[in-house]
């Protein structure tokens, strides 16, 4: 909430906390409800009979006719300046669907979807791109289309060409870019739409790093000055970085909403059957039946110090042990593990069996493999590792996505952003002294 | 209207990849009308196709009937290729929807441009005279057009939904070719006369050529009576396009 404002020149309505309140939210989802049919032959007649319905404006929308489900059910949410919401759901739980009634493109059957100001949804990079054409002219194409008027694209024209790094290829026709370019291209269009709400879904795949590194930079650019999001995600670093807030959608209904972590933390929850539990740093792994088993099952993963006792917590600088518990149903011969240690979506570290030519030969039965960490290079802070056992460099056995956990500091971590092992040695006296390399 | 701008970019755009991806360019613009004047001339002159006097020398009346008949029927299959041409980019973002329409006017625009480079020349190659009231037909063109936007407004969203549409148009449009005059004069009695008069598309495409030839419309009557079946079609079919587009793009893959 803004208390002042300093460009405001028409200061004829006093500004009052509740109008302030109001004018911030950008996004009001109110009881949305959106159907749809499974079957394509009826779903086209029902969109035929949905048109003259409308027109006769004798549509009865809150009835499920045969062969039609939920897609969405009563779904609320209110978005206000600069604030980031992230929607997160298994595959078909309605998140995609939300995100078009939101820009607009479909109405709800059911409920309002209120936007103020201009929605830029970073789903549809580079929609309307002619091939044939060249990258200057389908700039101007695609930024009319995403509603903004020619000024407005003559004044940003130069800054997104700069943004999507195209130099020179900017008078070449668009199917002669490489796929990376056309996506930075379509990429730098929308986000210099300078738009109130983004609608980012799933990853964010420009480009190479170093252009992804800039996307965040800028995205986060935008969020300071006060552009709200929506993200769609299905990594709970990315929403957790990003977004205060979430919203959990199951089966087209918001199952839970708030804080980001609490619900992710509900997500994961119901994600592994509601059976994994965590105390004191271990992560114990429901049973699986054989017929969910793919050959290898994960049973406990847990840090444990050097004589075997698990550790709640990390401490950089200190020893660790990886403990990595499965039960092979069958006898694998090579056997690769693949460890990430990551932070806010990064990958900070990342340990493969197969990089460090540690391949495994297991018989039918328990196993644990250990690995050992002689210091925590880490800083302190919180962190997710990404566990995955497969059977050579592809076929994944099991997986575990997130085993949160926290480093911290030993007390000699300040400013560094990871802890380099060391020893210190002060030598005195002629002899000691290398006098030679003093002098030369 | 905000979608003016977008319709203009749109049309820029479009207009720019057709002809960037083609050799002969404008040439394809002539081609079908001379075409058409050459095989029905023959015909005629072989007298295996009979159709009375004309104003104007019969090839000239064909080009310049048939340019005016691709013009209508650009104009209805327009609507509907605007929006299967759009679809991707319907399916992603929220834009004015009439901005395909109007840009997909502009290029009929265009292409009858192109098409009066043609006409011109017929007339002066033919020594036809034209009359004053020649000032009066594109406001007679304009009611046609409208008249063909108004049908395929009005079918684009089913089209979109059911590919039966799109086929079905072609056919509908080969057989309408023969219901309107454009390949004989205006037919004066028996019961294809009949037909042939109930066409809105008739009196709209006759009152072009008349006010170019004779200087006068022949059947103000029938004229105004289609203009208005085409404004008020246009009316109907913008609104029904508003209306159902939501509910077609749901059914659009994003």
């Amino acid at each position: 909430m803004k208390s002042l404002s300093s460009n405001g020149s028409n200061g004829s309505k006093p500004p009052s906390e509740i109008t302030s309140a109001s004018s911030d939210v950008v996004l009001s989802v109110q009881g949305v409800s959106k159907k749809f049919c499974r079957s394509l032959k009826r779903s086209l007649f029902y969109g035929i009979q949905d048109i003259g319905s409308e027109l006769t404006g004798k549509r009865k929308s809150d009835v499920l006719r045969p062969n039609e489900f939920w897609a969405l059910k009563d779904v609320n949410l209110t978005l206000r300046r600069g604030e980031g919401l992230g929607l997160i759901g298994v595959n078909g739980s309605g998140k995609t669907t939300l995100l078009r009634i939101i820009s607009g493109l479909i109405k709800p059957d059911a409920g309002t979807a209120r936007v103020r100001g201009r929605v830029a949804p970073l789903i549809a990079l580079g929609a309307g791109f002619s091939p044939v054409l060249t990258g200057r002219e389908n700039i101007y194409a695609n930024m009319s289309i995403l509603g903004l008027s020619t000024q407005e694209i003559e004044d940003r024209f130069q800054a997104v060409v700069d943004f999507a790094e195209i130099g020179e290829a900017i008078d070449a026709p668009v199917q002669t870019y490489s796929s990376g370019m056309g996506a930075r291209l379509g990429f730098a269009c929308a986000i210099h739409t300078d738009p109130e709400i983004l609608l980012i879904d799933e990853v964010l795949a420009v480009g190479d790093i170093q252009f992804l590194g800039k996307c965040h930079r800028r995205l986060h650019q935008l969020r300071e000055q006060g552009t709200a999001f929506v993200l769609v995600s299905h990594n709970p670093q990315a929403i957790l970085s990003m977004c205060q807030d979430a919203i959990y959608l199951h089966k087209g209904h918001g199952v839970a909403t708030g804080n980001a972590e609490t619900v992710m933390a509900q997500y994961e929850a119901d994600l592994f059957s509601g059976n994994v539990s965590k105390t004191a740093g271990v992560m114990q792994f429901p049973r699986k039946s054989r017929s969910e088993s793919l050959g290898l099952d994960l049973v406990t993963l847990s840090f444990k110090n050097p004589s075997g006792q698990a550790l709640e917590t990390l401490t950089s600088g200190d020893p660790a042990r990886i403990c990595i518990q499965f039960f092979a149903q069958v006898a694998i011969a090579t056997l690769n593990l693949r460890i990430s240690l990551m932070k806010e979506g990064q990958t900070i570290v990342y340990m493969g069996g197969s990089n460090d030519k540690q391949v495994f030969n297991v018989s039918v039965g328990y196993h644990e493999i250990q690995v050992d960490l002689p210091q925590v290079g880490l800083a302190p802070g919180t962190y997710t590792m990404r566990v995955d056992m497969r059977k050579d460099a592809l076929f994944i056995l099991d997986i575990c996505e997130s085993f949160h956990f926290t480093v911290e500091s030993n007390g000699s971590m300040s400013k560094s952003i990871y802890y380099q092992p060391r020893t210190w040695k002060l030598l005195s006296g002629d002899r000691e002294v290398d006098r030679d390399a003093i002098r030369s | 209207m905000a979608s003016r701008e977008l319709a203009w970019r749109l049309l820029v755009r479009d207009i720019n990849t057709q002809y960037r991806q083609s050799l002969l360019g404008i040439f394809w613009a002539f081609v079908p009308p001379i075409a058409a004047a050459l095989g029905l001339t023959l015909a005629s002159n072989a007298n295996v196709l009979n159709v009375g006097a004309t104003a104007i020398p019969y090839p000239a009346y064909v080009m310049f009937s048939m340019a005016l008949w691709q013009t209508f029927t650009e104009a209805v299959v327009g609507p509907i290729q605007a929006v299967a041409a759009a679809k991707p980019m319907l399916a992603k973002i929220n834009f004015p929807r009439e901005a395909i329409i109007l840009s997909q006017l502009g290029q009929v625009g265009f292409n009858f441009g192109i098409k009066l480079i043609l006409i011109i020349g017929l007339f002066l190659w033919f020594k036809i005279p034209i009359a004053w009231t020649v000032i009066l037909a594109p406001v007679a063109l304009l009611h046609l057009i409208a008249l063909g936007t108004a049908v395929g407004l009005l079918l684009a969203p089913i089209a979109a939904l059911y590919e039966d549409v799109t086929r079905g148009l072609t056919l509908a449009t080969g057989v309408w070719l023969f219901f309107t005059p454009v390949i004989y004069p205006l037919p004066q009695e028996g019961s294809f006369a009949q037909i042939v008069r109930l066409n809105p598309a008739t009196p709209l495409l006759s009152a072009v050529r008349d006010l170019a030839i004779l200087g006068r419309v022949t059947d103000p009557q029938s004229f105004w009576l289609a203009s208005g079946v085409a404004g008020l079609g246009l009316l109907l079919a913008w609104l029904v396009y508003r209306v159902a587009l939501p509910f077609v793009i749901e059914r659009m893959s994003a």
